[in-house]
């Protein structure tokens, strides 16, 4: 058998990302690590939503679903009920999401499916040219806030922990096989789990720039920490400043939603008969 | 002796007035009695009116009507608000410990019935919920029937409950039996005569017959937020899931909803999705995904009146246009609109064949009336053979190596082209909002922008060959026609049955609409072309299926006899206002 590598899923498409965006380190991640996990152009089913994150399906060859604003999850989690045999992977944005998207991102964390999402966080929603999304830090300047976002941003990693995801993490655009490893690890995980990767946006902010998240990385991996304990997951998330952690926060094993339902006991909903197994009992009920 | 009798009971939210209904109607159903029983209540889960009106009778028949032989009355409010309904000799049946009543109170010479239910279920240490099963037996015991009826359908009902609570309902109905015939046998008026038993017959509401249609029709998976009236649909695919081999989630949201249904239905399931007009309101994005994507998509929109939350109980045709409208864009869709729990059965597995076969959002359209009203239909209106047939998959051993799969092929001459399921090697395409070319990919090029309009555009037309004629009941030549789409059928039908197809010396007839959007407009042209007088008859406020009507065909209907007040037509007011020569604008 040929090893799969990230030329599979090349399709004839350039990517139309500004150069240097993010984007293109998130992208790199992701075809090494389905490639590493064998998962092929066949195999299994990206689902997008709307941003400059959701543009990648058209240089991306796999199954791929460009869905509507802020609405990936739902897609994803039918698609893996449908046919849980299926890998899905989330490729999402901090507008889609948790703006838009903010009561699917919550209810699939408590729910649980064998989805993971990849959330492109990068403080601004640079389709729409540049205004503040959920996550941009308090005083943040863009096209929507020109005297500074006043709101408290959304933490990804604490929501995902308090909504009950089993697989929590963040990685950084700029270190393509940290990210790499990382997101092979989530998409392994037997459960929801989230990636949040940070990500410089090169056209709409000249704050948060590659050096400036070098300048205060640091590996979990490399402190020690053991991503065993949901409490202790919260506090590592909480640190943003001087010092910010990257790495495996939180994982768990726990039954997935899929697990949970008594159908699929049988084999993936796709495969199952068509006709109902005893239409007189059922009809019975009813006379 | 009576052929067909009225019965009401009514109290507070509690009081197990809805399973009184629908007891009643299944032990009359199960003596081969043709049944119905549909029910009326406010947006609340303790006090309020509750209400529900069962008619029995020897014969098959189409609707309720608009006067009641007997009336329950488990609290005072329900003899005020209800007394001029009755007919002249109807039976009162009501408990004076809550207020006494005597004739001079009622507009019509009545029979009074006291029953003390509040003393009977403290005597036997009962619930006091157990009213409604004591009510159940007296009422047995007017209709001249045998207490054994009800027992049987007691022992069904509580059999998860065990035989302690089985007896003991049994007793209490007893009761309220014994104290009719000792008290009231003179009273025979509401006697039923007997009836002819022959096939099963099924007491199914409405969205019991849209699960199991959806069922047999080979749906897999379902993802539904709760809603009125579509809520027993809930409940019938949650507790078959185990054994019928289906997923139903409960979504976030009406949103995550229509989403996760396109989600598995790209993936390979049969899907559905249901909802009310505000829940529909949330979905018309996600309409607008599945047309573009080209995902099959059954919706069950139960209308309920609007606007906004409006009176959320009550019934309503209001959601025709919007659900004919609704989405950004210009994709195809099918709207069906079943005038009767048969129907809902029957279009829903239809629905779910013409979403395979069309790739393409179906909508059964139902409305409170047909949703939560309990119909008598014979069993052998469900278990014809039924073959599904998946419609245009591609066969994967014919998918090139090399390359996407083309899935969006717009050469076909209905539009129609093969998918494939992700999974399936070779079969790699983009499933894409934007507009895209033959295998996703997005284009913005004008000549395949325009390729992919016209290719959706000619499922439309397809769709539209393939729409039946409305069925005609009565003489086809008749110089009256009722046009009726959905639940208004029943009463129409009655009003026609009572008047034997005659109005002011002039045949009359009704030409019945289940498919009404997109209409085969040369041959509805045709077959209304020429009438006489014909009666559009709508829930409505604003006669939305004449719109359409016209739109499709050109004919204006001149008569229009609406109504929008929440309650579904009586056939007698249909008569009454159809013997005016000109009734609405």
């Amino acid at each position: 058998m040929p090893t799969l590598t990230a030329d599979a899923f090349k399709t004839s498409f350039l990517p139309t990302w500004c150069p240097g965006c993010g984007d293109f380190g998130i992208w790199m991640s992701l075809k090494d690590a389905l490639a590493k996990l064998g998962i092929g152009p066949d195999d299994g089913l990206l689902v997008y939503g709307i941003g400059c994150h959701g543009n990648m399906y058209d240089w991306m060859r796999i199954y791929d679903f460009a869905g509507l604003h802020g609405r990936a999850l739902p897609v994803a989690q039918g698609a893996k009920l449908a046919n849980h045999t299926l890998p899905v992977v989330v490729i999402s944005g901090d507008g889609d999401c948790l703006g838009e998207g903010g009561n699917h991102f919550i209810h699939a964390a408590k729910r649980n499916p064998d989805v993971t999402v990849i959330i492109h966080d990068n403080q601004v929603y640079g389709l729409t040219t540049g205004q503040a999304s959920p996550t941009a830090k308090a005083g943040f300047q863009t096209k929507s806030t020109p005297e500074g976002v006043t709101d408290e941003p959304i933490n990804p990693l604490t929501l995902a922990l308090t909504a009950g995801a089993t697989f929590v993490a963040r990685g950084f655009a700029g270190d393509i096989p940290g990210l790499s490893k990382i997101m092979a690890e989530a998409i392994k995980h037997k459960g929801f789990s989230v990636v949040d990767v940070l990500q410089p946006c090169v056209t709409f902010d000249k704050v948060h720039t590659y050096m400036w998240y070098r300048q205060r990385l640091y590996t979990l991996e490399s402190s020690g920490y053991v991503p065993d304990t949901r409490l202790h997951a919260m506090e590592k998330a909480m640190e943003w400043g001087d010092k910010i952690p990257v790495g495996i926060f939180y994982r768990e094993d726990k039954p997935t939603s899929e697990d949970r339902e008594p159908a699929l006991a049988g084999g993936p909903l796709v495969s199952l008969p068509l006709t109902v197994p005893n239409l007189d009992a059922l009809l019975a009920e009813f006379i | 002796m009576a052929e067909t009798v009225t019965w009401k009971i009514g109290g507070e939210a509690g009081f197990g007035i809805m399973s009184a209904g629908i007891m009643l109607a299944r032990a009359f159903s199960r003596l081969g009695y043709h049944t119905f029983a549909t029910n009326e209540y406010p947006s609340l889960i303790r006090g309020g009116h509750n209400l529900i009106t069962v008619r029995i009778a020897t014969k098959r028949f189409e609707a309720m009507h608009r006067e009641v032989h007997i009336l329950v009355a488990l609290n005072a409010e329900t003899v005020t608000l209800h007394r001029d309904e009755l007919s002249e000799g109807a039976i009162v049946v009501y408990d004076p410990n809550d207020q006494e009543w005597q004739a001079l109170d009622f507009p019509k010479p009545v029979h009074l019935v006291a029953i003390p239910f509040k003393t009977i279920v403290t005597q036997k240490k009962a619930e006091p919920v157990m009213r409604n099963t004591v009510a159940l037996g007296a009422t047995v015991a007017l209709l001249g029937a045998p207490l054994d009826v009800l027992s049987t359908v007691i022992s069904d009902q509580f059999s998860k409950k065990g035989g302690t609570v089985i007896t003991g309902n049994v007793e209490i109905a007893r009761a309220g039996y014994d104290l009719v015939k000792k008290d009231a046998a003179v009273l025979s008026v509401c006697h039923l005569d007997p009836a002819e038993k022959s096939e099963p017959l099924l007491m199914i509401n409405g969205s019991e017959a849209v699960g199991v249609g959806a069922v047999r029709g080979g749906l897999k998976f379902a993802a539904i937020y709760p809603m009125t009236p579509i809520n027993s649909l809930i409940t019938f695919l949650a507790d078959h899931a185990k054994s019928l081999g289906i997923v139903y989630k409960q979504p976030e949201d009406e949103i995550a909803g229509i989403n996760m249904a396109i989600g598995a239905s790209v993936a390979g399931a049969r899907s559905m999705v249901a909802t009310s007009g505000g829940g529909f309101a949330l979905m018309v994005e996600g309409l607008s995904l599945a047309g573009m994507v080209e995902a099959p998509l059954v919706i069950d929109m139960g209308m309920r009146v609007g606007p906004a939350t409006g009176m959320p109980t009550w019934t309503e045709q209001g959601e025709l246009l919007f659900v004919v409208r609704a989405g950004h864009g210009e994709f195809a869709r099918i709207v069906l609109a079943p005038g009767d729990a048969g129907e809902a059965y029957k279009e829903t597995v239809r629905a779910f064949q013409l979403a395979d076969t069309f790739q393409t959002p179906v909508f059964v359209l139902t409305d409170k009336y047909i949703n939560e009203s309990q119909w008598c239909v014979p069993k052998s209106v469900f278990t014809g053979d039924i073959v599904i047939d998946r419609g245009n998959v591609a066969d994967p051993s014919t998918l090139p190596a090399e390359g996407a799969y083309p899935r969006y092929r717009a050469d076909s001459p209905d539009g129609v082209s093969a998918r494939t399921f992700p999974g399936t090697k070779h079969g790699q395409y983009f499933i894409n909002s934007y507009e895209h070319d033959d295998v996703g990919h997005a284009t913005e090029d004008p000549a395949k922008r325009i390729a992919m309009v016209e290719k959706r555009k000619r499922k439309l037309a397809a769709i539209e060959r393939e729409a039946p004629l409305p069925v005609v009941y009565g003489d086809e030549k008749a110089e009256i026609t009722f046009l009726t789409w959905g639940s208004t059928k029943g009463p129409v039908l009655e009003a026609l049955e009572m008047a034997d197809y005659t109005i002011g010396g002039k045949k009359a007839n009704m030409v019945h609409f289940t498919w009404v959007y997109p209409l085969p407009a040369g041959k509805v042209a045709k077959l209304l072309g020429g009438k006489k007088r014909i009666i559009d008859v709508e829930q409505n406020a604003t006669a939305q299926f004449a719109s359409l009507l016209r739109e499709a065909t050109g004919i204006e209907i001149q008569e229009k006899l609406l109504k929008f007040d929440g309650r579904p037509f009586y056939p007698e007011e249909i008569l009454e206002k159809v013997k005016v020569k000109t009734i609405f604008r």
